[in-house]
């Protein structure tokens, strides 16, 4: 044991050894960790035989089943995925409350439901077992990016349905992590914890850390005093700009995640140290990459949608979701000794493409041109109209405190920089409104960056 | 030389009072104030006699403030007075980009604000001429 921290006039005594490397082992899924690509996909084809046998207990998938003619028994091997049917969003919306759960009422623990804003949520199921696994992906994933027990993690996010904040707040504590469920918002209490606290991990999104740094900043704080070392983001698409931006800013290092509550939540997929794709972990999903509008798988290596199919949830399990998410998968070999494949950074989602005068535009393709600008500050807003009959852009974003001058001059002309390289981007030309730091909407959860008011 | 405010906001109603507002609550007078305009946005130029408050009080107040330096000579407000300035500055070959002037007491003291690519030389000019440079309006 050794005194780790000493806060406001009492010591902490903080054990490094309080777990053995077995236990250690055992709590984040060791052993799936270890799989060579042959016991992955071994592992896969008893693991989808069983999914697939345990999602025909549900009053949906037996009618989808029945009405194609599968026997659930035909499932043998993770090659044998085509033949079973493609879930989508509107299928699990169609499904509400409950008619893919799988198991009697009493055996289910929790429910989360989706962040979606229109019609009826998404709800997704789990037992006990299925909370114990979630937690187990995640740990792993946190141990991955390098945090350990003797790590003091925050949670920034917000709790109850959004599954960011319990997924973390379970994975972290089953690492063994000193947890700070500070939840989402009041940002001046964020900071005092973090402080205070000495806290090493964070885990928050991406615009609300921005909007963090720039409170300090404002206030003639530096973001780096915090002494943070690493941030889990996520729950929103963001660039490379962006991360970069923000460690630059805080001097931590960003790890991005993948998930999605049809998956679960967080834990899906994660950066190892090496932050070159997020291993994919493939003893509780079966991945695929397909063409979203012919269906059919894409070629190796190609980008196109993610279809996911859960191996190891007993409550609900679902049969290749179609997540809308474009990413292609890394097959190479990762020097960090981990054979779960990759998944490449997202490249959008196909429902986030806008189409705008018949070209598509991904807000992260605007993101990217915004992030390198440094007079810019972090917040943005997309705005999307129609006059005389044609779409307009408008992109709205903050001008960093400190890098005004004082000069009309200076702005226009930089304005106009930022103009060119966007139309570079982007093949047409958008309106641009500066505006003052900390007059766009802060978002404490996921922020919206796209208001579309096209008649 | 001399520090002016500047101020950028969008152009949208309620700023002038917004900036108006926190100098007056501070004790802060305007000597003068002008605004550049390009149409969705702006910049206000703010004349104080005390810059470094000033500056924090309206960065306190959440907008984005800086520094301007601009020399500020002080000239005769009666009619001719600007020529010995302007007289001055015309063999000293600085361009000048900005100017303004205020009157400090009428039919005695005025200041002419000038913001040029040497304002050294600006200043050195109207020595020359017998003319003051400010660093203080307190």
């Amino acid at each position: 044991m050794n005194a780790k921290y000493t806060i406001d006039g009492f010591i902490h005594i903080h054990t490094t050894g309080d777990i053995s490397m077995n236990e250690l082992h055992d709590r984040i899924g060791g052993r799936f960790m270890a799989m060579s690509t042959d016991e992955i996909r071994e592992w896969q084809s008893q693991a989808l035989a069983r999914s697939v046998a345990q999602a025909a207990k549900s009053p949906f998938y037996s009618e989808r089943f029945k009405n194609m003619g599968l026997d659930p028994s035909d499932i043998k091997s993770w090659e044998d995925i085509t033949k079973l049917p493609l879930t989508s969003k509107e299928d699990l919306r169609l499904s509400y409350p409950a008619q893919m759960l799988t198991v009697d009422q009493e055996q289910v623990i929790r429910m989360h439901t989706s962040s979606g804003t229109t019609g009826k949520p998404t709800a997704i199921f789990h037992t006990r077992e299925d909370i114990d696994n979630w937690a187990e992906l995640m740990a792993r994933s946190l141990y991955q990016a390098g945090a350990r027990s003797n790590d003091v993690f925050q949670n920034m996010t917000g709790y109850g349905m959004f599954t960011g904040g319990l997924g973390l707040h379970y994975g972290a504590e089953r690492l063994g992590m000193w947890v700070i469920p500070a939840g989402a918002g009041n940002t001046a209490r964020h900071i005092m914890l973090i402080r205070d606290f000495h806290v090493t991990v964070i885990h928050a999104t991406p615009s609300y850390a921005m909007h963090v740094a720039e409170r300090m900043l404002q206030e003639g704080d530096d973001p780096k005093s915090l002494g943070i070392k690493m941030a889990v983001l996520g729950a929103e698409p963001y660039t490379e700009e962006m991360r970069q931006k923000l460690q630059d800013i805080y001097g931590f290092k960003v790890f991005n995640s993948y998930g999605l509550s049809e998956m679960n939540g967080p834990g899906v997929a994660f950066e190892c140290e090496n932050r070159n794709g997020m291993h994919l972990w493939e003893d509780s999903y079966l991945a695929e990459i397909i063409n979203p509008d012919t269906l059919q798988p894409a070629g190796e290596g190609e980008v196109g949608e993610l279809v996911l199919t859960t191996l190891r949830r007993t409550a609900m399990p679902i049969i290749r979701y179609r997540t809308r998410d474009l990413t292609r998968i890394i097959a190479d070999k990762c020097s960090c000794g981990c054979n779960h494949r990759r998944l490449a950074r997202m490249v959008g989602r196909s429902d986030d493409m806008l189409i705008v005068r018949g070209v598509n535009v991904f807000p992260s393709q605007i993101e990217e041109v915004l992030m390198r600008h440094k007079w810019l500050g972090g917040n943005y807003l997309i705005n999307l109209s129609t006059a005389a009959a044609l779409d307009q852009m408008t992109v709205k974003v903050e001008i960093a405190k400190d890098a005004f001058d004082g000069s009309l001059d200076t702005l226009r002309s930089k304005r106009g920089e930022l103009q060119k390289e966007l139309k570079e981007q982007i093949g047409f030309t958008a309106q641009i409104e500066l505006v003052e730091s900390g007059s766009l909407p802060a978002s404490e959860g996921k922020a919206k960056r796209v208001i579309d008011e096209r008649g | 030389m001399y520090n002016e405010i500047r101020v950028f906001v969008e152009n949208k109603p309620g700023k002038l009072w917004k900036i108006s507002n926190a100098l007056g609550e501070a004790g802060i007078d305007i000597i003068n104030l002008e605004i550049a305009d390009e149409g969705q946005f702006g910049v206000f130029k703010i004349l104080t006699a005390k810059p470094d408050r000033a500056k924090k009080v309206l960065s306190d107040a959440g907008m984005t403030v800086a520094f301007n330096s601009v020399a500020v000579i002080e000239i005769n407000d009666q009619p001719g007075g600007l020529v010995k300035l302007a007289k001055a500055l015309e063999p000293s070959g600085v361009n000048i980009t900005d100017a303004y002037g205020c009157i400090l007491e009428r039919g005695k003291r005025a200041i002419f604000v000038v913001k040029g690519d040497n304002l050294d030389a600006i200043e050195s000019a109207a020595r020359t001429a017998g003319l003051r440079p400010l660093d203080s309006l307190e």
